[in-house]
């Protein structure tokens, strides 16, 4: 008790000394705290509501979402910072977010996002009782390894709890984590008819298959069929030889795959097959990847409900796509940023089907005036740029924004990406001149128009402070 | 018109780092040339007939991928691809795909894999990975050429009798951190460690082979029409300034 006690106000101390100092703090208090007692996540997790999210991607927009129609719900919540999302920015999300004064502790909710490989050692401490598995991608392979090891890591944390697990359906590395634990899994998904009409109306124009993950069952060695696919490795598989296949999902997402399941506003529909339940909604944050992500929020949110308690009542499900309305745009994700009565858009970019995805939406999206790419190589961004030629450009190159800017430590790398891909890029530089090109391309660009950039994680940091210093907006990233 | 066919061995279970990268190379800088390519895809129990390609790529997968398709690759497309290598086909391994062309790979703790045998180099797997940006020179058609790359591998690669180093190392740590060789020629076929991807930034290397490829086929005169690098040169000129240090901004409003 006396070390908690110690640990908890070395934290808090260290959170307003770096406030003081004027820095972000959301890591440091947590890694102080965990060095004087190391058992401070368990000690605080202890008999608290927890659902963690995890994945590959969308972890941070998933988080967000389940945490806003939680407050929605009348729920209080408490959240990591978006990135804080190891040992050290949960501990100090515990020890420095409080709930609000006077909130009831059996109606405040910790949503927390967790990193895959910190997963693995924190889950039995944390005891969630939700856990949500998003996606498992490749992503900087130096530092995760392999994506089934990374899947067995998961695996390893969630069954040293005893929560409910909420799994993508259409990704065979996650769903085969519900194998033989059917009566712990939940499965969600995009319905097959969909997929199947959105194949059929959009074929592959690619002239060099992108390169995928999980082609193969790691059980038997057999490569998948698949009868209809959504993205990357997401679809509707089957191995031929186990009989593995994509699991009969709950919860499903059906759209009329003739419209542009990118745009915000963009109508769905929800089915909770348990119930028969179907709910029309409207896509709150731009981007199809991102009725992935809605999809498993809602799911995420139903379950939590049931599991609290809340399981006589008929229209939790309801509930829950109804609290999906009050959903806004993440800081710095999908968020629209006036600059006189011009737009730029960040997307945060940080793996081989990210940038896929933010480059789909790009295409898609009918105000993008031009196209900025940001790519550095620090340690945190990884050192091997080699990923920009996993990602699929060709297939897109006609449809991306007349105007390609390029930028970032590894600008060189990036503008014969986009040469290759038959494109040439209107202006380059080093991350020095990212804001003397985004002031050219702002000045060309038509009023109401957006310039959208896509920068990888260092690059996206600095480009954040060179806005606010040199071009002068608002610190919108300041929580 | 001249026509290319590129075999991409095992696209889906080696494609780790960029290695679509190199594929798309090759074609891009022969299309540009009006040159036909077609890209085979072979994979596990597709068939494999001498004579089918006229350049072979294989690369690099994670552990548990190279298992799967290791026995498909040594037992039924083995036999095929050592003739071919023997007759001069062109190829390009990386990583994973190099050490496969090879004797054997030695993990650490002494467990033996067995590889190809298609040429005599062996591996050693070791506890650290080399990984970091790399430079290399090569010397092609007289001419010596700086090669920018990025290694990321935990095996150390001997080359044996009759084997030329593919180019020398000029900051990294090459085949096995010793010897300051990088990667492999037997006839034309060549092996790297070499990601970035390789032959995007290098279309000196590009055009080697392609220019191999093409010879082969058309006849010792066929001579590869000249070919503007200048995007290439630049990035690469770029991946180098920035390896070596040297990252003063540069700008280029077009």
């Amino acid at each position: 008790m006396i070390t908690k006690f110690l640990a908890t106000a070395a934290a808090r101390l260290t959170r307003l000394f770096l406030r003081i100092m004027g820095r972000g703090a959301t890591t440091l208090p947590g890694r102080v705290a965990l060095k004087i007692c190391p058992s401070i996540i368990s000690r605080c997790a202890k008999g608290k509501k927890i659902i963690t999210i995890t994945g590959t991607n969308g972890k941070t927009t998933t988080s967000h979402m389940i945490a806003s129609m939680l407050r929605a719900l009348g729920y209080e919540v408490v959240n990591n910072v978006s990135g804080a999302n190891l040992p050290t920015g949960i501990a100090t999300t515990f020890l420095c977010e409080k709930p609000s004064r006077g909130a009831d502790p059996n109606k405040t909710v910790y949503v927390l996002e967790t990193d895959e490989a910190a997963f693995a050692r924190i889950a039995k401490d944390l005891q969630p009782k939700v856990c949500l598995v998003t996606n498992l991608f490749r992503d900087q392979l130096d530092r995760y390894g392999e994506l089934t090891h990374t899947r067995d890591l998961i695996a390893k944390g969630i069954f040293e709890t005893s929560a409910k697990m909420v799994l993508n359906a259409d990704d065979s590395l996650v769903a085969s984590m519900g194998k033989k634990h059917e009566d712990r899994a939940t499965y969600f998904g995009i319905d097959l008819q969909t997929m199947l009409d959105s194949n059929r109306l959009h074929p592959n124009k690619s002239i060099l298959e992108a390169s995928m993950d999980a082609s193969f069952c790691p059980d038997c060695n057999e490569r998948y069929e698949y009868s209809a696919r959504s993205f990357g490795h997401l679809g509707d598989y089957r191995c031929p030889k186990c009989g593995f296949k994509t699991p009969a999902k709950r919860f499903e997402l059906s759209f009329d795959a003739s419209g542009n399941p990118s745009a915000e506003g963009f109508e769905f529909n929800m089915t909770d097959n348990d119930n028969s339940k179907s709910v029309t909604m409207n896509l709150k944050i731009a981007g199809s990847h991102n009725l992935y992500n809605t999809c498993a929020a809602v799911s995420a949110v139903t379950k939590f409900l049931e599991l609290d308690g809340e399981s006589g009542e008929e229209d939790i499900f309801e509930r829950a796509c109804g609290a999906q309305r009050s959903v806004e745009a993440a800081f710095g994700r999908m968020e629209k940023i006036a600059v006189g009565n011009k737009y730029i858009c960040i997307l945060l970019v940080k793996n081989p089907v990210g940038l896929d995805r933010s480059l789909s939406f790009v295409a898609q999206s009918d105000d993008a005036d031009s196209l900025m790419l940001m790519l550095n190589s620090n340690f945190a961004d990884g050192k091997d740029v080699s990923w920009i030629w996993d990602v699929d450009f060709e297939s897109k190159a006609d449809e991306l924004p007349q105007n390609i800017y390029v930028s970032g430590q590894r600008y060189g790398d990036m503008m014969l990406r986009v040469a290759y891909s038959g494109r040439t890029v209107d202006g380059y530089g080093s991350l020095e001149y990212a804001t003397t090109l985004l002031k050219g391309a702002l000045a060309d660009c038509p009023e109401g128009k957006c310039i959208y950039i896509l920068p990888n994680y260092t690059a996206m940091l600095d480009l954040r402070g060179r806005l606010v210093k040199e071009l002068k907006l608002k610190d919108f990233w300041k929580n | 018109m001249e026509k290319l066919v590129i075999g991409h061995f095992y696209p889906d279970l080696l494609n780790l780092y960029g290695d679509r990268g190199n594929v798309l190379a090759l074609m891009r800088r022969a299309q540009l040339r009006g040159i036909e390519v077609e890209v085979k895809r072979i994979s596990i129990g597709d068939e494999l007939k001498s004579g089918d390609i006229d350049i072979g790529f294989i690369g690099g997968g994670q552990d548990s991928e190279q298992n799967i398709m290791a026995d498909d690759m040594r037992i039924k497309k083995g036999p095929v691809i050592k003739q071919m290598i023997e007759d001069g086909v062109v190829f390009l391994t990386v990583c994973g795909g190099y050490q496969m062309l090879g004797q054997y790979y030695e993990e650490h703790d002494g467990k033996r894999i067995e590889c190809l045998g298609a040429m005599p180099h062996y591996t050693k797997g070791e506890k650290e990975r080399f990984i970091n940006d790399t430079v290399y020179e090569i010397e092609i058609g007289g001419k010596k050429v700086t090669v920018a790359g990025f290694e990321n591998h935990s095996g150390r690669t001997y080359l044996g009798e009759g084997e030329e180093p593919f180019m020398k190392v000029i900051k990294g740590h090459g085949n096995n951190g010793e010897d300051g060789l990088e990667g492999v020629r037997y006839k034309n076929t060549f092996g790297t460690y070499s990601h970035g991807s390789l032959l995007p930034k290098n279309p000196a290397i590009t055009d080697m082979l392609l220019e191999l490829a093409l010879k082969r086929k058309y006849g010792a005169d066929y001579e590869l029409s000249e070919l503007a690098t200048e995007t290439e040169d630049l990035a690469r000129k770029q991946a180098l300034d920035y390896i070596n240090g040297n990252t003063n901004g540069i700008t280029n409003d077009l």
